[in-house]
């Protein structure tokens, strides 16, 4: 049965062979076609999110629905099925092999070839640098090019949900631009999105929705334009100042005063 | 003269043709696992035994036996891969696998010394002693054929990497394997199946290494160095690195034998090895080079 909610995470504990628990009860909704963004300083457990939603690491407790379906303790082969895609902080493209191998590599699951043709057109028409740079070996192009190739290659399977981390990590301003440009396509061609990122004020204003993580928990959530004029919001996790002023990548988004008294200890959810 | 350097030429590519494929397996481990798998050359001394065993048994041309011992030992090395190499922790994983393939090694050479004797033996075939003449070089017949099955096998594993869905995957699970595992490959089942591969090249490697060789339980120590020195020069974990290293210390090995005798030219190995380490540590297709097929 179809759900508004494409992708929720309930209730969360979970954490790294027998060290403490990183998520703490954490609970996120992604509603279909939105783009919801994690946000939080450091060692929030933001990474960590993706992870257990991918099926890369699974909870100890809490519960996993896809589309309505429970799909808790399924490996990443199962949330593929399941429409979960998950693109990886930092660089990861097959850099020995070519654009073409690596966008094909991403319907590994896909039997019907029709199917991945038609895949292939989609991805291309999406990301213009992937059919631009169609044979060339994917560790040649530039980090923003091999970002795109990362999600031409994540959407590949047709995904409900895709899962990014961190994309504009290592990229200058200008390509970080694009990357974000191409999130908001995936919106556009109906794709939820759920997006954890340090430069906090520029996924901001990329969302729908923000929740603010601390210390393993959503401490704040809500519309992301709404979070953006939080003064208070603003002050701790966007470098001061509220409103909306241009992002720069190359500022530390989430300064060592973040870890606020007030948000160091559970706080009642803002919706 | 001239005739003596062309018939060392064409025996040491023939040579280099055996050394690629078997040095081939040994650095594919590597890629695949970071895996130091000195078991490797006694697999070779086995298959090398299973096909003198079957054609003392049958009559039949060993080269036969390869039907058995291929699917044989790309079971087997599935099964090493799945129940002990996998068991070993991640950061310990190519230091500890150094002790455990050693330990095998010496179980191989046991088990051949109990069931065959440490005596040695040879494969008596109808074109044993044949030879044919090459450019004025007498070249015998059964290297000609072990540098065929050579060619043969490392085409097929060049086509298998390069154009199939498994030879993607496995490449894939070598460059990232996190990335790899979130498309929905199963890289452990990969990572099984390429380290049976390495193994059944072992299997065509022995068998070819028959055809021309006596053979005897402890060998395996006379080829893991030379085999090992291939794959540092050519760059851990890169096959065609590991086949060009095998076909230039190859050809060298052999022309050094004109003036230094066999032994003295086997040096070439350790040399090339210390001189690539001086150099060049990573080997000369390694680091990123080394995932390139």
């Amino acid at each position: 049965m179809a759900s508004e909610n494409l992708l929720e995470l309930n209730d969360i504990e979970a954490g790294y062979g027998r060290a403490a628990l990183v998520l703490r009860g954490l609970t996120v909704k992604v509603p279909a076609g939105s783009v919801v963004c994690l946000v939080g300083p450091n060692g929030a457990g933001k990474s960590t999110v993706l992870k257990v939603a991918s099926g890369m690491l699974a909870p100890r407790s809490g519960s996993i629905v896809v589309d309505g379906e429970e799909v808790t303790g399924s490996g990443p082969q199962s949330m593929i099925r399941h429409g979960l895609s998950h693109v990886l902080q930092g660089h990861s493209v097959f850099k020995e092999m070519t654009v073409a191998e690596n966008v094909s590599l991403g319907a590994y699951t896909v039997k019907d070839k029709a199917e991945v043709q038609e895949r292939v057109e989609f991805v291309k028409n999406l990301f213009p640098v992937v059919a631009d740079r169609w044979a060339a070996l994917a560790g040649a192009l530039s980090g923003g090019q091999q970002k795109q190739v990362e999600f031409a290659r994540s959407l590949m399977v047709s995904p409900k949900v895709v899962l990014l981390d961190e994309p504009s990590m290592g990229l200058d301003p200008k390509t970080t631009s694009v990357v974000f440009e191409q999130v908001v396509r995936m919106r556009e061609a109906g794709i939820a999105v759920l997006l954890v990122e340090q430069n906090a004020r520029r996924a901001l204003e990329t969302a729908d929705i923000g929740c603010v993580l601390d210390l393993g928990r959503v401490h704040i959530t809500g519309p992301a334009p709404e979070l953006l004029e939080d003064p208070q919001l603003a002050e701790l996790y966007l470098g001061g100042g509220g409103g909306t002023r241009d992002a720069d990548p190359t500022e530390d988004p989430t300064p060592s005063e973040a870890r606020s008294p007030e948000l160091s200890s559970p706080a009642p959810e803002r919706t | 003269m001239t005739a003596l350097i062309t018939q060392a030429v064409i025996l040491g590519i023939l040579l280099g043709g055996l050394y690629a494929l078997l040095a081939a397996g040994l650095t594919l481990y590597f890629g695949v696992m970071r895996v130091v798998m000195i078991a490797h050359s006694a697999f070779l001394i086995l298959a090398a035994y299973l096909a003198w065993a079957f054609h003392r048994a049958t009559g039949i041309d060993p080269l036969f036996s390869l039907v058995a011992t291929v699917p044989l030992f790309f079971v087997l090395g599935v099964v090493m891969q799945r129940f002990l190499l996998s068991r070993l922790k991640p950061a310990t994983l190519t230091m500890m696998s150094v002790l455990l393939t050693f330990a095998i090694a010496l179980i191989i050479e046991g088990m051949l010394g109990f069931v065959w004797t440490g005596t040695q033996r040879r494969i008596s075939l109808s074109y044993s002693t044949a030879s044919i003449e090459v450019f004025g070089a007498n070249i015998a017949v059964v290297k000609l054929v072990a540098f065929g099955l050579a060619a043969v096998s490392l085409l097929a594993l060049y086509l298998l990497m390069k154009a199939t869905s498994f030879g993607q995957a496995l490449r894939a699970t070598i460059q990232h394997k996190e990335a790899a595992a979130l498309l929905g490959i199963d890289t452990e089942k990969v990572a099984g199946y390429g380290f049976g591969l390495g193994l059944a090249t072992a299997a065509i490697g022995g068998t070819a290494l028959a055809l021309d060789s006596t053979i005897y339980p402890s060998l395996h120590w006379h080829w893991i160095g030379p085999l090992m020195a291939i794959i540092v020069v050519g760059g851990l974990g890169s096959i065609p690195g590991a086949a060009i290293a095998a076909l230039v210390l190859g050809l060298s090995q052999s022309l050094l034998q004109i003036p230094l005798g066999t032994t003295w030219a086997q040096t070439v190995f350790y040399l090339a090895l210390f001189l690539t380490l001086m150099v060049r540590p990573q080997g000369f297709f390694g680091g990123r080079l080394a995932q390139r097929f």
